[in-house]
């Protein structure tokens, strides 16, 4: 069978997977920006503690996303999502908290100032004024994740989680057989499609949340 | 109006504080300039006013009452805050950024939407232009009146300046001096301004605080007399070279006897314009149109050369306001080929010219003044010393700047 007649006879399983791999990416995606959102406006103005936070959000990535699955599922003692969830949140930290950093601190002190001078208090300056005006950087940094998660998601599998890995993986073990490389091949591509569909979303929403005066 | 006791900062570390027990009133209405050399603590001063920086001791009074520990966000909101780089918030529009401080006020929406477009007829940029633009689309003078428009959005009664025409070009600051003078005249706010340039406090105060190291104060004083006067070799030193010249530049042309110069009526024709220039003894004549609006100088070369029609021939005429400052007036008569600058009225009709006469006369009258007002303080030996020092010192040739309004060029027709 040729790859584009694999395809059209299953299409309901890849676009099902394709779906638990965007719903898992996007969820982690959520949760890590919330995360790397309040870990990096703790952190910007205390660079002792944002090299340390950022130390480790850093050492996480390094590690690699088989061994960290493997060693969730030691913690958590469950399969699924449940462990590929709270790795892929881990693996999305630090780009997300190292550009909300560098957009808080690339806002003009002297609009800082300004805003402190007009009687904005602090909690008002970040909402109103700094997050605004970083808001590109940090999109920016959730955008590399979105795109590095895709990845990493279809390596869940491993623990049973959900998505584009099943279909790579099934390939791997049934090399040899008539449709191994058509699994293999349609759960890359869904992986590619799915991360070039992120990022260009990314890209439009950035458009879309970025006030005029400063793009 | 506001009053600072005993103010003093402090920064760990440091053995010697930044401001030391600074004692000051401003009063209400008045442009106070804090002026001295870098690192004399005037801006640590200023801050402290609205608490940007925090005092480690001493008090602030506004309008009486001591707001050293209220809030400080409400204190700010009471105060106009303008600074050097402006720091107008960039994501939001012209609108938005001079409606900050009336929306933390939680003025009504419509209220707010009509104080935005005073204001911004207030400073001179057409509401219906600029409303919805952002700041990176404007020029640097149009930023910074952006930024006088959102200090005084909420009318507060106070108002901090630090530097504010420090950031563009001399021409465009010129502009900006002048235009908020005459908002000043209107507005009448109690302002405090910070500058390192002894010019533009001399331009812009109505009382100057000369500061030395730790913000301590050397003089405070007019303008007038600080130049005349000044307290110290410090403060004699930092005006510099060349008061009497700066002197210049607070004067104005309508307080002084003008020259006259021989003028004749370009419908009187060619012939009149002759007689006119032998009856004076004179170089050149001035023509005038119907309404005495002066239109080119004349000499009589010019005017025996047959062909050109009298509304071209000879060079243009520089012209000055009546407020316009000597210095300005000394500026553009430099500048003229005929060694004079025409005084025009407010409709531009000739009034008189300024000549090298007028400002030597000028100079003089105002020598004699400032002569009387320090002598009358002092007993008369050192008083004698003192006019002997002034003497000396007029002779010290000019080095400072002039200050004083860019003036216009008559047009050809």
């Amino acid at each position: 069978m040729g790859f584009f007649d694999y395809l059209v006879s299953n299409r309901e399983r890849v676009l099902t997977l394709a779906l638990e791999h965007l719903v898992i990416v996007l969820e982690a995606l959520a949760i890590g920006t919330v995360i790397g959102l309040l870990l990096g406006v703790l952190t910007a103005r205390r660079p002792r503690l944002r090299g340390v936070v950022l130390g480790v959000a850093g050492l996480i990535l390094t590690v690699p996303s088989f061994a960290l699955f493997s060693l969730l599922f030691g913690f958590i003692g469950k399969l699924g999502a449940a462990v590929v969830l709270p790795g892929l949140v881990a693996y999305s930290l630090l780009p997300i908290i190292r550009n909300t950093v560098t957009g808080l601190l690339s806002v003009d002190p002297a609009v800082v100032e300004a805003a402190k001078g007009v009687g904005m208090g602090p909690v008002r300056r970040l909402l109103r004024i700094e997050l605004p005006l970083a808001w590109p950087i940090v999109l920016t940094g959730v955008r590399v994740s979105a795109v590095l998660l895709v990845g990493i998601a279809a390596l869940g599998t491993l623990v049973r989680g959900p998505g584009l890995g099943e279909l790579i993986f099934s390939g791997l073990r049934l090399i040899g057989s008539p449709n191994a490389t058509n699994l293999a091949l349609a759960g890359t591509l869904g992986v590619l499609v799915l991360a070039v569909l992120l990022d260009v979303g990314f890209l439009v929403i950035s458009r879309l949340t970025t006030s005029k005066g400063i793009r | 109006m506001i009053g600072l006791e005993g103010l003093t900062k402090r920064y760990p570390g440091q053995s010697e504080p930044a401001v030391d027990a600074l004692d000051l009133a401003v009063p209400e209405g008045e442009i106070v300039v804090l002026v001295g050399p870098s690192g004399c603590g005037k801006t640590t001063t200023m801050k402290m006013i609205n608490r940007i920086i925090e005092p480690t001791s001493g008090i602030i009074r506004l309008q009486g009452e001591d707001v050293t520990r209220t809030p400080p966000d409400d204190l700010r909101r009471r105060i106009g805050y303008v600074i050097q780089q402006v720091g107008l918030f960039p994501h939001m529009t012209i609108a938005e950024n001079v409606a900050v401080v009336p929306k933390l006020l939680k003025w009504k929406n419509d209220r707010t939407r009509s104080r935005v477009d005073e204001m911004l007829e207030l400073v001179g940029m057409d509401p219906g232009t600029y409303r919805d633009r952002h700041p990176k689309e404007l020029s640097g003078g149009q930023r910074q009146r952006i930024g006088v428009a959102r200090a005084l959005a909420a009318d507060p009664p106070v108002m901090l300046m630090d530097e504010p025409f420090g950031a563009v070009d001399p021409i465009a600051r010129e502009k900006l001096q002048n235009e908020f003078l005459r908002l000043q005249e209107d507005i009448k706010k109690t302002i405090v301004f910070v500058t390192h340039d002894i010019d533009e406090a001399i331009k812009m105060g109505d009382r100057i605080v000369v500061l030395g190291d730790r913000s301590v104060i050397k003089q405070y004083d007019t303008p007038e007399r600080i130049l005349s006067d000044p307290a110290y070799d410090f403060v004699a030193e930092f005006i510099g070279a060349g008061a009497s010249l700066k002197r210049l530049g607070l004067a104005r042309v309508r307080d002084f006897a003008l020259a006259d110069w021989p003028v004749s009526s370009i419908a009187d024709g060619r012939e009149a314009a002759l007689k006119a220039l032998a009856a004076a003894g004179a170089e050149s004549v001035l023509l005038l149109d119907e309404q005495r609006r002066p239109v080119r100088w004349a000499a009589r070369s010019d005017l025996s050369r047959s062909g050109a029609s009298l509304e071209r021939l000879g060079t243009p005429v520089t012209v000055v306001q009546p407020q316009a400052t000597l210095a300005g007036a000394l500026d553009s008569m430099v500048s003229s080929r005929v060694g004079a600058v025409v005084v025009v009225d407010g409709r531009g009709a000739y009034t008189g010219t300024v000549d090298m006469g007028v400002i030597m006369q000028a100079a003089e009258t105002m020598r004699d003044a400032a002569r009387q007002n320090a002598t009358a303080q002092l007993d008369p030996e050192q008083g004698a010393e003192l006019e002997r020092e002034l003497d000396g010192g007029e002779a010290e040739g000019p080095g400072g700047s002039t200050g004083g309004a860019p003036d216009t060029t008559v047009p050809r027709r």
